[in-house]
């Protein structure tokens, strides 16, 4: 953290800081110094400065020399200047702040806007220092925490749940999800759920980034040169945000709370809001830190179950840790979810219309009864929001989305009869905590049968080694993960040759993507694959390693319920490799070339994957290459996975059986 | 698509590639001509790939402040009364449109309890009778959208909206 804070300096700062608290503190009278000695040396006999909450409260971690640091990066979160790297100097300082009074100050000047009483800006810590210490309150000064009040008015929480924002379809790298907390309001006055769920507030933390340039924008987020700050949103922001704009299924957690563990929710809440984090994509994420708020309320471990890298959907399989934490698990259907229900027993008439519909609002319709035209006109207006989805969030008023919505909602509302609410079934099986865990290690033993002219041995037995560090693709068990999206995140392979001796790595590549959508009428994406990485290449060209660039597009169709895929892809490729024999013997090589394969989900935890692909190098030696290959994996227990890969490629067959463990 | 694979391209070269459109200003906060609208708020002025880059990595570019101390949005208000019920329909606009054309759904369900209704079903009548009226066409703006609802709301006594009084 201290690297990216001296990097910040060269690229610009990020956030403006206003005055201290610390710097407008007026020391205690003495009678009150004197109660704060008292209560400071009581704080020590208990050693409360090292106390795990204390801890949690100022988001202190033990490094591997021993020493403390704060992961909170905002200046204003501590009140002894020394805080950040002293949780006792904190604690003090803390004590002495709570019985101090202040400077007086103009509260409108924007500079002065971070400044509050100690009490006020730290409600959580005074909670927990004046149950542990038995502060006596009538002995403190007066504080004005009218700006925490109205912010605990607002929420009005009764309960809080965590959410989780699944897959973006056509964008697998969103298959990390996203996640956030609800505070769910108190409701006195006996609403239904479905009338006032849109009015609780969202917190979520997030990257302020202050680029929009590309590669600026990536380093600066993995070297956590974004500060993320915590945020409160109407939950109508991120349901019209993640429902509609980007048509991700929402799954709600309910947590279990205790009113007092509640309060402390509310008022760390409030404390970390005063404060920035330096935001790590891969580490201190949008789900650490929020792990990190519902630790401090819930006196439970939740950090401790993260790993490198923290991946949203961990978030919330850590929360399954402590039995019974979870309350209840609702759902809440993304547009496009909506609409497949809608349709799911539309007739081919009607389907027509609907596709009909959508192109031209005006379109007549051959039902003549009321009922049946509201059922496609409903689903007209859902297509239109979900093909139109951008242009509609942007409030682009002149385009073609909005004239053609506008049209259809016209007819729509010359029926003057009411819609029902539609409650599509839950797909349970996709519940993130359900899926296999993030990493993967294989081991495998396999054997190679091939013809000697490229130089290897012939009939070679060899053991295989593989690693991943994230996430998923086609063959793994599909519980929890969208069903036809691959994402993996440095996934790696080597092997080791019993009659060369050799050990050689295979393939490791940074990342590699496959997005496959099913064609139907009303949904004509296209698939893809994307793959930058480096591996192994053994043909008439070349025995070499090399680095790769691969990308690829076509179509897939599926049925059953995408238990059975097909898809057809055209791949480019680039190699670049300094032994190889490429294009004009120069040592880089480009290929073109059709692809394929074929998916069954036999059962969710047993999926058979095969693929293919021939590709085309022009002007290089060899001229073509190609391969297919089949596996066959099968989730057995929970953790582990048998794989049964046959493959050939140009002259070589082989063959190896894997054992795979998710952890 | 072809966002998509740009922005994972970049980001894997991000050290060697520099292909990328430069950044587009970032459009300072459009509140007051577009209201509450989202697209004033939740996606800003910007490429689109680093739309993709945000729901990757979970970035935000809210324009509007929506800090936990800092003051938080006129938008951004959900306490009940004819402002919070104002942003509430400038937000929800497309989501609401599509309800009141139906006479039902969950953003009517919703405003009814924020301006305090005894009935959301007869508010969904009420507002698909005046449908044409509060859109009489696609490009009506958000803040119109807002005042003609409030006001078909607030005029209708059966409805008895007891916030927006």
């Amino acid at each position: 953290m201290r690297a990216a804070a001296l990097l910040l300096f060269f690229v610009g700062c990020v956030s403006a800081q206003g005055r201290l608290t610390r710097s407008i503190l007026v020391k205690p009278s003495e009678d009150r110094q004197a109660y704060v000695r008292e209560l400071k040396s009581k704080a020590r006999a208990k050693n409360l400065a090292y106390a795990q909450q204390w801890l949690r409260l100022g988001h202190w971690e033990k490094s591997w020399t021993g020493s403390y640091e704060s992961q909170a990066d905002g200046e204003n979160f501590f009140l002894s200047k020394d805080g950040k790297r002293h949780p006792e100097l904190e604690l003090d300082a803390t004590l002495d702040g709570f019985f101090s009074e202040l400077q007086p100050f103009d509260a409108k000047a924007p500079e002065n806007k971070p400044l509050q009483h100690p009490r006020c800006q730290f409600p959580a810590r005074f909670m927990w220092l004046s149950q542990q210490l038995a502060i006596d309150q009538a002995r403190l000064p007066p504080a004005d925490c009218s700006r925490f009040e109205d912010f605990k008015k607002s929420v009005a929480a009764e309960s809080a749940t965590m959410v989780f924002s699944s897959y973006y379809l056509n964008n697998p790298a969103s298959a990390f999800g996203h996640t956030f907390l609800r505070l769910n309001k108190k409701n006195d006055e006996g609403i239904s759920e479905d009338r006032r769920r849109l009015l609780d507030y969202g917190i979520e933390f997030s990257a302020d980034p202050d680029t929009t340039f590309a590669p600026l924008y990536a380093i600066k987020g993995l070297i956590g040169a974004f500060p993320g700050t915590f945020r409160k949103l109407p939950y109508y922001f991120k349901v019209r945000q993640y429902n509609d704009f980007e048509s991700r299924d929402l799954w709600e957690y309910k947590l279990k709370l205790t009113p007092a563990q509640l309060d402390v929710l509310v008022a760390h809440t409030w404390e970390l809001g005063s404060t920035f984090f330096d935001y790590f994509y891969l580490t201190e994420n949008c789900s650490y830190h929020l792990l990190g708020l519902v630790e401090v309320a819930a006196g439970v471990d939740l950090l401790d179950h993260v790993h490198w890298p923290v991946i949203p959907a961990d978030a919330i399989k850590t929360m399954f840790e402590h039995d019974g934490f979870v309350e209840k698990i609702t759902y809440r259907p993304s547009a496009r979810t909506l609409f497949r229900y809608r349709i799911h027993d539309f007739d081919g008439d009607e389907r027509t219309a609907v596709a009909d519909l959508s192109e031209d609002p005006k379109t007549k319709l051959a039902m003549a009864d009321g009922k049946e035209r509201i059922r496609v006109i409903d689903a007209a207006q859902d297509l239109i929001d979900i093909r139109f989805a951008k242009e509609l969030a942007k409030d682009d008023r002149e385009s073609e989305g909005a004239r053609r919505k506008q049209l259809l909602l016209e007819r729509r509302a010359e029926i003057l009869s009411q819609s029902e609410d539609l409650t599509p079934p839950v797909p349970w099986s996709k519940m993130p905590q359900l899926g296999h865990a993030s990493r993967r290690l294989s081991i495998g033993a396999g054997a190679d049968f091939n013809t000697p002219e490229y130089g290897r041995m012939t009939a070679g037995r060899w053991v295989s080694v593989g690693a991943r560090i994230a996430l998923h693709d086609l063959a793994d068990p599909s519980d929890g993960y969208p069903e036809l999206a691959q994402l993996e995140f440095l996934p790696m392979r080597a092997r080791y040759d019993f009659a060369t001796n050799d050990f050689m790595l295979e393939k490791l590549d940074l990342v590699h993507v496959l997005s496959l959508t099913s064609q139907d009428r009303f949904d004509r994406h296209t698939s893809f694959e994307f793959r930058v990485g480096s591996e192994r290449i053994i043909d008439e060209g070349c025995n070499c390693y090399a680095g790769h660039l691969e990308m690829g597009a076509g179509l897939a169709f599926g049925t059953y319920g995408d238990r059975l895929t097909v898809f057809g892809l055209v791949h480019t490729h680039i190699w670049v490799g300094k032994d190889m024999d490429g294009i004009a013997h120069a040592p880089i090589r480009a290929g073109l070339g059709p692809g394929g394969g074929l998916r069954i989900r036999i059962l969710p935890e047993l999926i058979s994957l095969t693929t293919g692909e021939w590709v085309w190098l022009p002007w290089q030696t060899g001229f073509h290459t190609w391969n297919v290959g089949t596996t066959l994996r099968w989730q057995f227990v929970r953790m582990l996975a048998l794989d049964v890969d046959a493959r050939l490629q140009n002259k070589t067959a082989s063959g190896v059986v894997s054992t795979m463990l998710y952890f | 698509m072809k966002t998509f694979i740009m922005g994972v391209a970049v980001l894997a070269l991000a050290t060697i590639a520099g292909e990328s459109k430069p950044a587009m200003a970032q459009g300072g906060p459009a509140y007051g001509a577009a209201g509450c609208g989202l697209g004033s708020i939740v996606f800003g002025n910007k490429p689109g790939f680093m739309q993709v880059f945000a729901a990757t990595t979970n970035a935000s570019f809210y324009s509007q402040t929506f800090g936990i101390t800092s003051g938080t949005s006129n938008c951004a208000d959900t306490g009940g009364g004819a402002p919070a019920a104002a942003a509430f329909i400038q937000t929800n606009r497309e989501a609401l449109a599509k309800d009141i054309s139906r006479g039902n759904g969950e953003t009517i369900k919703n405003l009814a309890t924020l301006s305090g209704c005894a009935d959301s079903t007869a508010v969904g009548v009420a507002l698909q009778k005046n449908f044409k009226a509060i859109f009489p066409s696609a490009t009506v703006s958000n803040t119109m959208v807002s005042s003609s609802v409030l006001t078909i709301m607030r005029e209708d006594k059966s409805l008895a909206c007891t916030r927006l009084i």
